[in-house]
C-alpha cells in the first residue's frame, strides 16, 4: 500500500480554496486519516460541500470530547465515502469546538441523516445542544436520569 | 420520514389516535423483554397492520463502557471491550488493540497478525451462526435454531484450544496475541471447516431454499443502496443493499492483504439479501481459515508493547461480524486513554431499523428487523 499523502493534500487544498477563512486547522494524521477543524457557524456549509462536491456520503459516527482544562467541547464527525471505492480507506474527521459553558451547535442531520443517533448520544452524555435536530431526546440513558451528563470529565464514578 | 411516535409507558398496547388522514392508528411497544434476543424496545405505530412509524428505544443494556475505559489501564480494558458482543469478542478486541498500536507505533509480527485473523474469522462464523439461530426462532423454524447453535460448537472448541476460553478470549493484546497455535490445530481446522461447509449446504436445503423462508423474506424490508449509505449502515446490512464495502478489502489490516477471499454482496436490499450475505460470508470465512493454517509464517507471535498510551490520536477500525467497529482514541501519555469513543456495527445499523420496517406488515417485522443483525448489547455498550 502506498504511503503517500497526495490524496489528503489535495482534499485539504480544495477545502482551503473554497473556505479560506473558515478552515481553522488541518492535520494529516497518516494516510487515510485527516482532521479538519472548522468554525462552528460554517460547519454546515463545509459539510454540504464535502457531501456534494467531494463525495463524502457516508457518516461513520460522531464523537464528542470534553477538554475541560481548555474549557471547551470538541465535536468530531467521522465521515467517509462509499461512492468512490478508492476513497473507502479514508476517514475525515470534521471538527468543531464549542465553549463548555454554552455548548450549542447546529445539527448536521439535514446533511447526513445517519448522524441523528450519534448527536442524540452527544446531547445526553455531554449536554451539547444540537440546533435543528429533529428529536433531541435521551437515547441510551433512562428516562428518569436527572443527573449531570455522565461522560463529562468532571463527573467521577468509583474506580478500582 | 414523519415525526417518530411519542414514547409510550412500559405496557403493551397504548392509545389509539386519529392521524391527519383520518385513519385510526395504534401505538405498540415491542420489547424491552426480548422477542428473540437482546433487550431493546421498538415503539411501533400501526395503521391496521401496516407499520407507519417506528422509533427504536435502546439503552436497556447500556453500561457506560466509554466511561469505564477512560478510568482504566488500556490492558485492563480489554475484557470490558469484549462484553458488548461476546459472540463477536475478538473483532471488537481487534479494533481496540489496533487503535492502541497505531498511537504507540508498534508493529505486530506476521505470525501474530495471522493468528489474529484466524480468531477473527472463527468469531465471524460463530457470530453469524448465533444470528442465524435467533433468526430461526424469530421465524418459528425450530431446526434452524438448533442446528446453528450446535454447529457453533465446532468453532468454539477450536477457539478454546487456541485461546483457553470459549467465548471471551482477551486473546489480542497490544503487540500481538497471547498464545501460539496448539499442536494439531491445522488438521483439526481443515477437518472442521470442511465438515461445516457440508452443513451449510444442508442449511440451504432446509431453510434458505425453503419457500417457508423465501416467501417471507424476499421483497420484505427493502433498504435501497442510497438510503443504506446515507444512514451510515455498515457490514452485511450495507452489502445486502449492493455496496461492496468491506474493510478487510478497503483498508486491509492484519493478514487480510495476503489472503484470497471474495466480498459478498446482493443487489436487492431485502431481508433475503441480507440473510444470504451472512451465509456467503461464512463460506468465505471457512476458506480464509484453511488458508491461514496453511500459510501461517513462523516467527514470534508478540512484540513487546508499552503499557502506556502516548500522546496522539487514532481512529482504528475493523470489519466485525456486524460491520465496522471503531475506536476514536485519544492518548495523553498515561496508561489510560483521555477519550475512547467506541462505535460498533450494531450502533451504526440502528438507523436502518425504521427504514426497513416502515410500510411493512406487523407480521413481517421479525423477518425484516432481525435480518439487520442488530445486537442490542453491542449497540448500547
Amino acid at each position: 500500500m502506498s504511503l503517500s499523502h497526495e490524496r489528503e493534500d489535495d482534499l485539504v487544498q480544495k477545502l482551503r480554496e473554497n473556505f479560506p477563512a473558515d478552515i481553522k486547522e488541518t492535520n494529516i494524521i497518516r494516510r487515510g486519516r485527516l482532521e479538519v477543524r472548522v468554525a462552528p457557524e460554517k460547519i454546515k456549509e463545509v459539510a454540504v460541500f464535502l457531501r456534494d462536491k467531494l463525495s463524502f456520503d457516508h457518516p461513520n459516527g460522531v464523537s464528542a470530547v470534553d477538554y475541560n482544562r481548555e474549557n471547551r467541547f470538541e465535536i468530531v464527525y467521522h465521515i467517509s465515502s462509499m461512492r468512490i471505492k478508492e476513497m473507502r480507506d479514508l476517514v475525515l474527521d470534521l471538527k468543531e469546538s464549542v465553549p463548555r459553558n454554552a455548548p450549542k451547535v447546529g445539527s448536521l442531520v439535514s446533511v447526513w441523516s445517519g448522524v441523528e443517533n450519534y448527536e442524540r448520544e452527544s446531547f445526553e452524555m455531554f449536554g451539547i445542544q444540537f440546533d435543528g435536530h429533529p428529536r433531541l431526546e435521551k437515547l441510551f440513558l433512562t428516562d428518569n436520569w436527572d443527573g449531570p451528563p455522565p461522560l463529562r470529565k468532571d463527573i467521577r464514578f468509583p474506580t478500582d | 420520514m414523519s415525526a417518530p411516535p411519542k414514547p409510550v409507558p412500559l405496557t403493551t398496547v397504548e392509545s389509539t389516535e386519529t392521524s391527519d388522514s383520518g385513519a385510526q392508528t395504534l401505538t405498540l411497544s415491542v420489547g424491552p423483554q426480548h422477542s428473540g434476543s437482546g433487550h431493546m424496545r421498538l415503539i411501533v405505530e400501526v395503521d391496521g397492520d401496516i407499520i407507519v412509524n417506528v422509533a427504536p428505544d435502546p439503552g436497556y443494556v447500556h453500561r457506560g463502557i466509554e466511561k469505564i475505559i477512560e478510568l482504566r489501564n488500556i490492558i485492563k480494558s480489554i475484557p470490558v471491550i469484549e462484553r458488548p458482543s461476546i459472540i463477536d469478542s475478538s473483532n471488537l478486541n481487534h479494533a481496540w488493540v489496533r487503535s492502541i498500536e497505531e498511537i504507540q507505533g508498534v508493529e505486530v509480527p506476521r505470525r501474530g497478525q495471522y493468528l489474529r485473523t484466524l480468531l477473527n474469522e472463527m468469531n465471524r462464523i460463530m457470530s453469524h451462526l448465533y444470528w442465524l439461530s435467533i433468526y430461526g426462532v424469530f421465524l418459528g423454524h425450530t431446526t434452524m435454531f438448533m442446528w446453528p447453535l450446535g454447529d457453533r460448537e465446532l468453532f468454539i472448541d477450536m477457539a478454546e484450544k487456541l485461546t483457553g476460553a470459549r467465548i471471551t478470549y482477551s486473546y489480542l493484546v497490544p503487540g500481538g496475541v497471547r498464545r501460539d497455535l496448539p499442536p494439531g490445530f491445522a488438521e483439526e481446522a481443515v477437518k472442521r471447516t470442511e465438515y461445516f461447509e457440508k452443513r451449510l449446504k444442508e442449511y440451504d436445503r432446509i431453510f434458505f431454499n425453503n419457500p417457508l423462508f423465501t416467501s417471507r423474506a424476499k421483497g420484505i424490508g427493502v433498504l435501497s443502496k442510497e438510503k443504506a449509505i446515507e444512514l451510515g449502515c455498515t457490514g452485511p446490512t450495507l452489502r445486502g443493499s449492493g455496496v461492496d464495502a468491506d474493510l478487510r478489502k478497503d483498508e486491509p489490516y492484519a493478514a487480510y492483504p495476503e489472503l484470497d477471499f471474495e466480498v459478498s454482496t446482493r443487489p436487492d436490499g431485502d431481508s433475503f439479501s441480507r440473510a444470504m450475505v451472512h451465509m456467503d460470508e461464512m463460506r468465505e470465512s471457512c476458506k480464509i481459515i484453511r488458508q491461514i493454517v496453511k500459510k501461517i509464517p513462523a516467527g514470534p507471535i508478540r512484540r513487546k508493547a508499552p503499557i502506556v498510551l502516548p500522546r496522539g490520536v487514532a481512529y482504528g477500525r475493523v470489519e466485525s461480524a456486524r460491520g465496522e467497529c471503531s475506536f476514536y482514541l485519544i492518548g495523553e501519555g498515561g496508561d489510560k486513554p483521555y477519550r475512547a469513543r467506541y462505535i460498533t456495527g450494531s450502533y451504526r445499523n440502528m438507523a436502518a431499523i425504521p427504514a426497513v420496517l416502515l410500510g411493512n406488515r406487523l407480521a413481517d417485522m421479525p423477518t425484516a428487523w432481525w435480518s439487520i443483525d442488530y445486537w442490542p448489547v453491542e449497540a448500547d455498550r
